[in-house]
């Protein structure tokens, strides 16, 4: 069913474009000029700009809610380093839900294909990630944060992550340091404070900045104080470098067919990149409103322009007269009512660039906690609105425009 | 010819721009609905009997930490307590769901569960079935039904959370609580699958009454306060208000959306209503040269365009209201949605807005028709 759907959907914008493509070819060779149109869009401005307004408020909310999707999968897609690999337990669908072995990590200290540092030590990181129920500023309630317990390793693994004020925590202290994007969302989260999770008090002594990725939506502090604190006797991940991209090859085949460690390993980046849990149920809110909304603003798109051409009946018998063809009177419409939407269009996305880089908080489906995100508006966002005008233009103006072709010269002549 | 007749047939003169004009009213307030509804279903959980004297506690942490089993002996002496079971969230992926599943596997003690949840009924002769033996499962019944489930069946999911997996038979089904679509087995089968643990996920328990429900919480967080698991013990509303609650903006987001939608609809609606009637000046000055009263003009123009967003308001909300009614909701979203009511107030909200609607784009032409001499309304070209 959603296959044939998809087509649907795609042959009906593949026609919309070549309709538009079509009116803009026809107009610029028929040479009614496009001055015309323009005059006579302003002459009727009232009703000209409900249209204009109409179809800009219907392009800003398909803009805006395709920006938070897009802004989620740029915040995963931004994040991890291509040549590191991340372990985890076969079976869990996110970092904070798996659950590995100090076992495990003594066998795979062993591979040879993992990287050496000068120390000769194997470039490993055993992460220990647990979700704190904490409170929001003001009346937001509380929401879970991603705490995760990190290696001086794992830390040199993520060079995305820096501090942005204070300090990094000392390994053995209840020290944290927290995300300065969480930071403005959360009580108690100021360079100094101290907050509770359970019967642990935890000292923030500094900020992190994760350049855009998810790491902007956690929280570090030392593995094993994490692992006290929280009485884990496991580890939740393994992040690795391979000494080579053959080499990484070679990993993960190694530890996808060793039946005794139970581990699925790929590329930290290939991870994040699969988290698409929580952008898809807005996807599909903007898709259902864009569809619904844009009915509505067809039919009083048409209405506007049924109207535009009931006024004009006279002057499309001139038209006619002087010699126009019907395909011209067709285009010369249609272009008209293209080119008001495309104005509501711009319209729409210049208002929605208001909030582009707007940071805003959901909860992740995947990690179950809070994670931060920024409305980014794309080139190709903004185009997908401006086409989205265009066809409400498009599709809103041709029954109105055939029927001006239609009107029969004389009687468009003698009409008042 | 009387006046509604006379109303009537101006209204519907021009046919097409009438049906557009309330067809575009009609899918407004559709999709007005639509949000509304689907606001009200993720922010404001479903209740039954029993929501009021259950009691949820948790690890005070985060939801995400387990409890100590031996919690229990304590909890099960508290003043006020009618009955306590442990109650695990698996969270597994059911065979064929490949990243998601949508309805909750609870691991639950099968001897206390059935005086807890009070409001569940099961067929005696299933329910003691499932007591006897530790691999069978109770299915909410609309689960059994989005999946066709018999009894006898079996049900395998992949452990998320837990590093095992489940391979359940079921023993039988449960209906009338608010949520029909949980699993519910054996806690023992899942303490043996994860190698013993000594650990829950939450114990739910129930008040003797509605009044110890506030006593008991504090109680119960009394227990355990300074020792190595705190908990966090609340009543099933509070519990599952929190929970809505770190969906932080995405509900502002749809309610600011609600007001678009409505915002863009009057603008539109007004726009089109007020050209019907500004194309019919010359015959308003014609009436007005007749003797007709200015306020009989308003009349006439407040009838016609409150008529038709009215309609539009019957088309849309009503049929909102019929389309949910009688739509599988639970199959068609996936199980996400559970009830997807149109409740009197979400209509009574539609209805009114009609109106605005209708009083609103009335004004401007009728303001100019009492403004223009006859003179001048006949010589108008527009």
């Amino acid at each position: 069913m959603p296959a044939v759907f998809t087509l649907l959907v795609q042959s009906f914008l593949g026609l919309t474009a070549l309709g538009i493509v079509a009116v803009f070819l026809t107009a610029h060779f028929s040479a009614v000029p496009v001055k015309y149109n323009l005059k006579s869009v302003f002459i009727r401005w009232r009703s000209t700009v409900a249209t204009v307004v109409g179809i800009a408020l219907v392009v800003l909310v398909y803009v805006l809610l395709q920006s938070l999707a897009v802004g989620i999968e740029k915040s995963n897609a931004s994040t991890g380093d291509p040549r590191n690999i991340l372990i985890a337990r076969k079976g869990a669908t996110a970092e904070s839900s798996s659950l590995v072995t100090r076992a495990q990590l003594r066998t795979l200290q062993y591979f040879e294909e993992i990287e050496r540092n000068a120390a000769g030590d194997p470039v490993i990181s055993a992460d220990v990630l647990t979700l704190a129920s904490l409170p929001r500023k003001g009346q937001g309630g509380e929401a879970n944060v991603l705490l995760r317990g990190v290696t001086p390793r794992g830390m040199e693994l993520r060079p995305q992550v820096h501090l942005v004020a204070g300090r990094w925590f000392s390994p053995g202290r209840r020290e944290i340091v927290v995300s300065r994007k969480l930071a403005g969302r959360f009580a108690n989260f100021d360079v100094g404070d101290t907050f509770k999770t359970g019967p642990t008090t935890l000292t923030v002594v500094g900020w992190l900045d994760g350049s855009g990725s998810a790491y902007d939506s956690e929280c570090w502090m030392d593995a094993d104080e994490s692992r006290s604190v929280f009485e884990r006797e496991m580890y939740s991940t393994f992040l690795v470098r391979p000494k080579s991209p053959e080499a990484a090859t070679n990993l993960i085949r190694r530890i996808e067919s060793d039946k005794r460690l139970q581990l699925r390993a790929e590329s930290e980046t290939g991870y994040y990149q699969k988290q698409t849990l929580t952008a898809a149920p807005i996807k599909w809110l903007a898709g259902f409103l864009a569809l619904t909304m844009s009915i509505g603003a067809v039919f009083a798109a048409m209405n506007t322009m049924y109207a535009a051409v009931g006024a004009r009946t006279r002057e499309i018998g001139t038209l006619r007269v002087l010699g126009f063809h019907r395909r011209n009177v067709i285009a010369t419409f249609l272009l008209e009512g293209i080119l008001l939407a495309m104005l509501g269009g711009a319209l729409g996305c210049l208002i929605s660039l208001k909030w582009n880089g707007y940071t805003t908080a959901t909860l992740s489906v995947e990690s179950f906690s809070e994670t931060v995100f920024s409305f980014t508006i794309t080139p190709t966002l903004a185009a997908q609105g401006m086409f989205f005008a265009a066809a409400l233009g498009f599709w809103g103006t041709l029954l109105p425009a055939v029927r001006a072709a239609r009107l029969p010269v004389i009687s468009a002549l003698k009409a008042l | 010819m009387t006046l509604g007749g006379f109303i009537l047939k101006n209204a519907l003169r021009n046919k097409r721009r009438a049906l557009l004009s309330v067809l575009s009213v009609g899918v407004s307030l559709f999709l007005f609905i639509t949000l509304q509804v689907a606001l009200r279903e993720l922010t404001l959980p479903p209740e039954d009997l029993g929501s009021s004297l259950r009691i949820i506690v948790r690890n005070k942490v985060s939801l995400a930490s387990p409890l100590p089993a031996r919690q229990l002996q304590v909890i099960e002496k508290i003043p006020g307590i009618a009955a306590v079971t442990p109650f695990t969230f698996f969270g597994g992926l059911y065979k064929g769901d490949e990243k998601f599943t949508s309805f909750a596997q609870f691991a639950v003690d099968p001897a206390r569960v059935k005086d807890v949840i009070v409001d569940a009924k099961m067929d005696p002769a299933e329910y003691a079935a499932w007591v006897a033996d530790r691999t069978l499962c109770i299915v909410g019944l609309d689960t059994a039904r989005r999946y066709n489930l018999k009894r006898g069946d079996r049900m395998q999911f992949t452990g998320t959370f837990y590093p095992c997996d489940l391979d359940l038979r079921i023993a039988g089904f449960y209906h009338g609580t608010a949520d029909d679509r949980t699993v519910f087995f054996h806690h023992r089968y899942l303490d043996e699958a994860s190698g013993n643990p000594g650990t829950v996920g939450c114990w739910w328990a129930l008040a003797s009454s509605a009044e110890e429900a506030a006593l008991v919480t504090a109680r119960i967080n009394e227990a355990f306060a300074n020792s190595s698991a705190e908990v966090r013990a609340e009543t099933e509303r509070a519990f599952q208000l929190g929970f809505i609650s770190m969906w932080a903006n995405i509900k502002v987001l749809i309610g600011s959306i609600c007001t678009v939608v409505v915002f863009t609809l009057l603008l539109v609606t007004v726009s089109t209503m007020s050209m019907a009637i500004r194309e019919r000046f010359r015959e308003l000055a014609v009436l007005k040269a007749l003797g007709f009263r200015r306020r009989e003009l308003l009349g006439f123009i407040l009838a016609e365009s409150f008529g038709l967003s009215m309609l539009g308001a019957i088309l849309g909300a009503g049929g909102a209201w019929l389309l949910y009614r009688n739509l599988d909701i639970q199959k068609l979203a996936n199980g996400v949605f559970l009830a997807f009511e149109v409740t009197p107030r979400m209509l009574g909200m539609a209805f009114a807005i009609a109106a605005l609607l209708g009083i609103l784009s009335a004004i401007a032409p009728a303001l100019s028709v009492a403004r223009t001499s006859v003179v001048e309304g006949l010589r108008t070209l527009d």
